[in-house]
């Protein structure tokens, strides 16, 4: 035999555990798990796989503009309520002078009268 | 058939008419001859949202939005010329002839030989389904205005008092201020 093989059977023969290796196992396997500090949690994220990275890529890529459309409807509609009120104030306005100036007419037609 | 898509036609279009109030596209060519125009066309959708932006904490404004809160649309039309006849008789005429229908009633007239004004006043009764139209020319200008729902003249005049004519009922508050003018059309008072 060579002194490889005498190597390699040293190496590889069975050795016994001992006796304490089933419990230390069993304690190990029912110890309340470590919770991890918030900079791990984060870190996680960084780390492969980055199927939450393509995720929130996705997400971003959805709702940053439907945001950006939604935005510029309500400017939109913003826009366009306000023109619709300078119009509204300005026909109604139109409106309440010329009542009030026919009211006048016939105020002073009235009073002219009674002083006859 | 060809009768019963004329039939349909006719009421799809009387049916138009009668929620538009009065038709006054004929007015439209006389826009090219005034020197100011003015042209309100608020019904509606656009009607409730200019009375989301009017604003409750501003006296007028607060106002207006009451005002506002029974009608169903507002048209105006102005036209101020720079010389007599740009307009015609008829112009005016196809309008008294709409307000001729049931409904509506002509309350005031007034007619001055001195500077050849006209202004008149109709209403149309019923509420909800009501209306204010009011026709007021003379030889350099025709305004027409036409509101439909319900409206109140005490307080809608009570706005027109507000431009610079001195109001008559002085029990209420005097704090009116020239912010009332109207943002595209001068007035004549």
């Amino acid at each position: 035999m060579s002194y490889l093989e005498d190597d390699l059977k040293l190496a590889l023969q069975r050795a016994e555990p001992s006796g304490d290796f089933t419990e230390r196992v069993l304690a190990r396997l029912n110890a309340p798990p470590r919770k991890r500090a918030w900079w791990e949690e984060l870190a996680v994220l960084f780390q492969p796989p980055r199927v939450q990275w393509v995720a929130l890529t996705v997400v971003a890529s959805v709702v940053i503009p439907i945001a950006g459309i939604q935005y510029h409807k309500e400017q939109r509609l913003r826009a366009q309520g306000e023109m619709a009120k300078q119009e509204l104030v300005f026909a109604m306005r139109m409106a309440g002078s010329k009542l009030h100036k026919v009211q006048q007419k016939v105020l002073g037609m009235s009073q002219t009268e009674n002083r006859l | 058939m060809k009768i019963l898509c004329s039939l349909t036609l006719f009421t799809m279009m009387a049916a138009a008419a009668f929620g538009q109030g009065l038709d006054l596209k004929h007015l439209d060519r006389l826009a090219a001859k005034a020197n100011d125009t003015a042209d309100v066309t608020l019904d509606g959708s656009l009607l409730k949202l200019a009375a989301k932006f009017l604003s409750a904490s501003d006296p007028d404004e607060a106002k207006i939005k009451k005002l506002v809160s029974g009608l169903k649309g507002i048209y105006v039309k102005s036209f101020e010329f720079e010389k007599e006849g740009e307009y015609a008789e008829s112009d005016v005429a196809a309008i008294r002839s709409q307000l001729k229908s049931p409904g509506w009633s002509r309350i005031v007239g007034v007619h001055s030989k001195k500077d050849g004004e006209n202004a008149e006043i109709y209403i149309k009764t019923g509420g909800a389904d009501g209306g204010l139209a009011i026709i007021c020319t003379n030889p350099t200008e025709l305004t027409i205005v036409s509101i439909l729902g319900k409206i109140d003249l005490d307080e809608l005049s009570d706005l027109g008092g507000n431009l610079g004519v001195p109001k008559l009922d002085l029990e209420k508050s005097p704090d009116k201020s020239d912010k009332s003018q109207p943002p595209k059309k001068k007035e004549d008072e």
